[in-house]
């Protein structure tokens, strides 16, 4: 029965260009397009929505006779119907095609989105002595000490992240003292390939400009990690 | 027909009859199309009969073929397709999906070139990152590999209830996606 309401149609014929109706099902769709031209449209829609996936299916060459044996068939010359020792045939093909099944059904893990390449870098010292671990991951930012320094009674350590093409450095909050690891997620900033992450000494507080005023103590850019 | 007539200019001298016109149809087309057969049948004869059907189809109907609906590639490959599914489901879908070594097999990476080559399939590909896994994994199961619901049930390990409205909805989901 085909469905009236409009959104059960669309979902018909959605189902129908998938290939999950099942068989009663699908030949009622086809002989309902014929005289159904809005049902003809909504499945023409799907085929085109969902054609592009067909390039996952791999290209293979059909056996050189096959022209010949459909030209005859067009023709009449010879009957259309698969010879009848097929079925044993495809049971044993299935057995043997394992690997090949598996690789063909493969295709499907293709549409996993690709994981990002994870971001890192070490900032360095002045003396380029190693201070910090930087991971990016998703949009936060995880920070681990690698040579604990003491600061400054009277001063903190903040951080600072100089995107690519930015003119100037965005605070991305200070450093706990004595706090060996940390995590942050920049509201306004994504962590990207190039960035620039640095920390500066400054004042209780914070920068009171909004830019960096102390010296920097640490500093490194961000880049793709290697056999990520 | 001369060599550089494109697919729909062929499609329309098929329609009038013209054979060497579904020949060069044929001669362009069948490394894809048999593939498309294949990767639902997964059996070399069963995919040259599902062949033969579908050319039969495309000699009877290709003047339905309607450039404003959609590239003579996805016509064509339509056509295989549902002359592939008629044939898995005339077999009642005997094809087993519980074999341990499905899926995993490296991946192919020239199947996704194969998706990104058209703007189509990139966007596509897009909006179907958009999804869940396993909504995505089910369309895909569907619509490359022929997987009926139950089957693509047991494959994802999922009641079949389950499966058939993460489909329905998946596909809700891309078509809003590519409107």
């Amino acid at each position: 029965m085909i469905p009236t309401d409009p959104a059960d149609r669309d979902a018909l014929a959605a189902e129908y260009v998938l290939g999950t109706l099942d068989a009663a099902a699908a030949r009622e769709v086809t002989q309902a397009m014929d005289a159904d031209a809005d049902l003809r449209g909504l499945v023409a829609a799907w085929e085109a929505r969902l054609a592009p996936l067909s390039a996952l299916a791999a290209p293979e060459a059909p056996p050189p006779g096959l022209w010949d044996r459909i030209e005859a068939a067009l023709d009449g010359t010879r009957p259309v119907a698969a010879a009848p020792a097929r079925r044993s045939a495809f049971w044993r093909n299935w057995a043997l095609g394992a690997s090949a099944v598996a690789a063909g059904l493969a295709a499907f893990l293709l549409l996993r989105p690709v994981p990002e390449p994870r971001l890192m870098t070490v900032l360095l010292t002045q003396g380029d002595q190693p201070a910090w671990l930087v991971e990016a991951e998703g949009g936060a930012l995880r920070l681990a000490s690698l040579n604990p320094q003491p600061v400054p009674d009277d001063r903190v350590m903040q951080l600072w992240a100089l995107p690519q093409g930015a003119t100037a450095p965005t605070s991305l909050g200070l450093i706990p003292a004595q706090q060996g690891s940390l995590t942050v997620t920049p509201s306004t900033i994504r962590p990207e390939p190039g960035m620039l992450m640095e920390i500066t000494l400054e004042p209780p507080g914070g920068s009171p400009t909004g830019r960096p005023t102390g010296p920097i103590l640490f500093i490194g850019r961000l880049a793709p990690a290697r056999g990520t | 027909m001369d060599a550089g007539a494109s697919l729909a200019d062929l499609l329309t001298a098929a329609a009038a009859g013209d054979r060497a016109a579904l020949r060069a149809v044929y001669q362009a087309q069948s490394v894809r199309l048999f593939g498309i057969a294949n990767a639902i049948l997964r059996d070399r004869d069963l995919s040259s009969d599902a062949m033969q059907d579908a050319f039969i189809r495309i000699a009877q109907r290709a003047h339905q073929f309607d450039a404003s609906r959609g590239t003579p590639e996805a016509w064509l490959g339509a056509i295989v397709r549902h002359a592939a599914l008629d044939i898995i489901r005339a077999r009642g879908r005997e094809i087993a999906t519980d074999d341990p070594n499905l899926g995993d097999e490296p991946v192919a990476p020239e199947a996704e070139d194969r998706l990104a080559a058209t703007a189509e399939g990139r966007r596509l590909r897009e909006c179907l990152q958009g999804l869940e896994a396993r909504n995505r994994d089910g369309i895909v199961l569907a619509f490359v590999h022929g997987l009926s619901h139950p089957q693509i049930a047991e494959r994802l390990g999922t009641p079949l209830g389950t499966v058939k409205s993460w489909i329905r909805r998946g596909l809700l989901a891309l078509k809003e996606c590519l409107a």
